[in-house]
């Protein structure tokens, strides 16, 4: 084993030493937190573990997730607890939808200022302001791709100076995108009518004999 | 240079030559043998036999068993059982089984609620990368599914659960695409699919490498919009029965005020999940952090039988370097796509795309025998040669489908288009669990069970893919079959009564206890 060096780093107002080497989550543990509410997949897919930090030469804190940043020397964490923003009941519709359909339970994503705060704050790297510009033209298709790697972490809702809930509006578009596909699976639906016909059925009683066997 | 880095380096400079050549693939007697001599679950000194309950007699490693003789954090004298809550279906857990239970037990009408340890959708579920199994292309049908599945699962897989699993595959897919699923899709609008390890044809559906994210996304969303009750940060501490082998409700724990919540239910679905952070013989796991077995635990003490709970799939490429990443999952998916495997001297050693037990073997082999590279904190592993992905279909490859790896190497400044990665086998799922019957009900009326914790269908080694489909299938199934139960039955009496004779059996059998079961958290903080 090489012996590790210490950092220190702030968590809220409270100083402390930990080992270079881990991960923000990794320290709270070192540090004798048990840590409940701010933890969840510990491998950056989850969203449970937003915080926003801040190294000493830096003006400005960004945002993160506390399983995926290494601790540095002066890193100064706060931990932010979920998602206040409101999930509107936005169930899909029977007609093929439209940007109104999006601006039907996100009305607030027509004004957008263009002012990239979400976009900075992201801490997966997605370019949300160019997603909800996109929401703005109706390209739901592009929406959707935009939004592929969002942990809802709701950031991007948090910093937003026109209220806008871009996580929530990518997520409902991703939903309209993926139900109402341009192009049908026509092998899957094919699959599906070759067994509810029993297509299957003798194949099935001969290797489910073989198997009982085997 | 150091070792690490001269080999590294070897690794490099023989990609060229490596790109087009074919690695021969192992027979069933080589397999079996390199499994015996190296697969994890083949180790004696790990096990146990379990001396009380259901599966008396049987063996499993020492942490399960542990789990299953431990203490009840109650007594059948202890709280006030005065339900808080009375409903058709108490759903316990809020990943991809649970969510999916939810939604059926809605839709048949039951009065449904969900119960979460962490938040909704903080399960395995939202970290699969790979993809989920579904014969959906010409050449394939759900009959060749079944039999990968079966010889993938070492042909100790339960042939009825199987077929269920795998003939409702595509009707499962079309479900969740019709709620707004994005898989990827050809030109031509039919869904993309790439193989696996152990399919003899590829049929893996997947978002990119963030499938499970992908499936959780739309899932949670789609309970949330149904309005489900739904209790977070509340896990279950113990079930509660008639004392006559029904399963009526259960002991919640409100994490926030460490109060406890008595629900009355007329059924119960269990779809708690893995046990990753057990840490089984000591390895890292993919898991989450909630992953600690507890359904297993308070079923087997309410009476449950337990099926191949001696059995575990240790995923062959997790990380081991940077330290931090230890035990996170590199997904299988890349293998698929032609990533090689790579001792130190930069050799290959297996066929990337055996079944998972098999190239977790000689991963193993490969570290015991010498020709593993050590990582800068004393970790064993071999490289996993991902840049040999651009190299074979384009650059920006991986980039384009797996921006999820490429994402979290590069936090640690580690560009996997140009550098192989280290890996080392980690505990990834638990092949057995809960027994059920095809219907998703366990030995103990009443009581369901879905998804990981549930055991049966994927025999002693679980095909890639095959859990995202276990857990959207038997969830579904769950949640029919226990809202319909719930229609036909009544409320029936709250007790802990079966805490007794399992009480009495532990003393009988001299077992001394010092867990705590279900344990909830991994403790990390003591244990560091």
């Amino acid at each position: 084993m090489t012996i590790s060096q210490s950092v220190a780093i702030t968590v809220g107002d409270e100083k402390h030493t930990v080992p270079e080497g881990m991960t923000v989550i990794q320290a709270m543990w070192h540090l004798g937190d048990a840590m409940v509410k701010n933890v969840g997949c510990l491998g950056g897919a989850c969203g449970a573990c937003a915080i926003i930090c801040r190294l000493p030469g830096q003006m400005l804190p960004k945002t993160a997730l506390a399983c995926q940043t290494m601790v540095s020397e002066g890193l100064n964490i706060r931990f932010l607890q979920g998602d206040p923003s409101k999930k509107e009941i936005a169930p899909l519709p029977a007609e093929t939808p439209s940007r109104e359909t999006v601006f039907q339970y996100y009305p607030e994503t027509r004004r957008c200022v263009a002012c990239q705060a979400c976009t900075s704050a992201c801490p997966q790297g997605i370019d949300v302001m160019v997603g909800v510009r996109e929401a703005m033209i109706g390209d739901l298709a592009l929406v959707a791709e935009r939004f592929t790697t969002c942990v809802m972490c709701g950031f991007c809702a948090a910093v937003c100076e026109s209220r806008i809930r871009p996580h929530r509006m990518g997520l409902y578009a991703r939903r309209l995108a993926g139900a109402f596909y341009p192009k049908p699976p026509t092998q899957l639906d094919m699959r599906i009518a070759e067994i509810s016909s029993g297509q299957f059925d003798r194949e099935w009683n001969d290797v489910m004999q073989a198997a009982q066997n085997a | 240079m150091t070792e690490f880095e001269l080999s590294k380096q070897r690794v490099a400079e023989g990609r060229e030559s490596r790109k087009a050549a074919e690695m021969p693939r192992l027979s069933a007697d080589e397999k079996e043998a390199l499994l015996h001599r190296y697969h994890p679950d083949k180790k004696k000194e790990a096990y146990a036999t379990i001396r009380i309950g259901p599966n008396q007699g049987q063996q499993t490693v020492h942490e399960v068993v542990r789990l299953l003789e431990g203490e009840s954090p109650l007594t059948s004298k202890a709280p006030d059982l005065n339900p808080a809550h009375q409903v058709d279906v108490l759903i316990i857990g809020g990943g991809g089984a649970g969510s999916s239970a939810a939604l059926m037990a809605q839709a048949a009408g039951a009065k449904v609620l969900m119960a979460t340890k962490l938040r909704l959708g903080d399960s395995n579920t939202v970290m699969a990368e790979g993809g989920m199994q579904v014969a959906v292309s010409p050449e394939d049908s759900p009959v060749r599914h079944f039999v990968d599945s079966l010889k993938g699962g070492q042909m100790a897989n339960d042939r009825t659960l199987l077929k269920a699993l795998v003939s409702e595959g595509p009707e499962v897919a079309k479900w969740l695409i019709d709620m707004g699923v994005l898989f990827d899709r050809e030109e031509d609008g039919n869904l993309s699919i790439r193989s696996g390890g152990g399919s003899s044809l590829p049929r893996l559906l997947r978002c990119k490498d963030y499938t499970g994210l992908e499936l959780m996304r739309v899932l949670k969303d789609a309970v949330l919009n149904e309005e489900i009750q739904l209790l977070e940060f509340s896990p279950v501490i113990e079930f509660l029965t008639d004392g006559e082998g029904t399963c009526t409700g259960a002991v919640l724990k409100d994490l926030d005020t460490d109060k406890l919540i008595v629900v009355q239910a007329k059924t119960v679905i269990a779809a708690t999940g893995g046990i990753g952070r057990l840490h089984i013989q000591g390895f890292p796991t993919s898991n989450h952090y909630g992953a600690t077995g507890d359904g297993l635990a308070m079923s087997y003490r309410a009476g449950a039988a337990l099926t191949f709970q001696d059995t575990f799939q240790y995923h062959p490429t997790g990380s081991v370097f940077p330290e931090a990443m230890a035990g996170l999952l590199v997904t299988e998916a890349i293998r698929s796509v032609g990533a090689q495997l790579l001792n130190v001297k930069g050799e290959r050693f297996i066929y990337e795309l055996e079944t998972r037990d098999a190239v977790a073997s000689a991963v193993i082999r490969e570290c015991q025998e010498g020709r593993g590279v050590e990582t800068p904190a004393g970790r064993k592993g071999v490289w996993l040669d991902m840049p040999l992905v651009d190299v074979l279909h384009g650059a920006g490859t991986l980039a384009e489908h797996f921006p999820n790896m490429v994402k979290q190497f590069s936090r640690y400044d580690i560009d996997i288009s140009k550098d192989p990665v280290l890996i080392y086998p980690t505990l990834h799922y638990q092949n057995g669990g809960v027994k059920i019957d095809v219907d998703s009900e366990s030995t103990l009326k009443n009581l369901f069970v879905a998804g990981e914790a549930s055991g049966g269908i994927h025999g002693r080694n679980r095909l890639m893919g095959n859990s995202l489909l276990d857990i959207v299938v038997y969830g579904r199934r769950a949640g029919k079959a226990a809202a319909k139960r719930a229609s036909e039955v009544d409320f029936k009496p709250l007790t802990l009564s079966h805490l007794d004779p399992f009480q009495a059996a532990k003393k009988a059998a001299g077992v001394v206890s010092e867990t705590v079961s279900p344990i909830l958290f991994p403790d990390y903080v003591n244990k560091g």
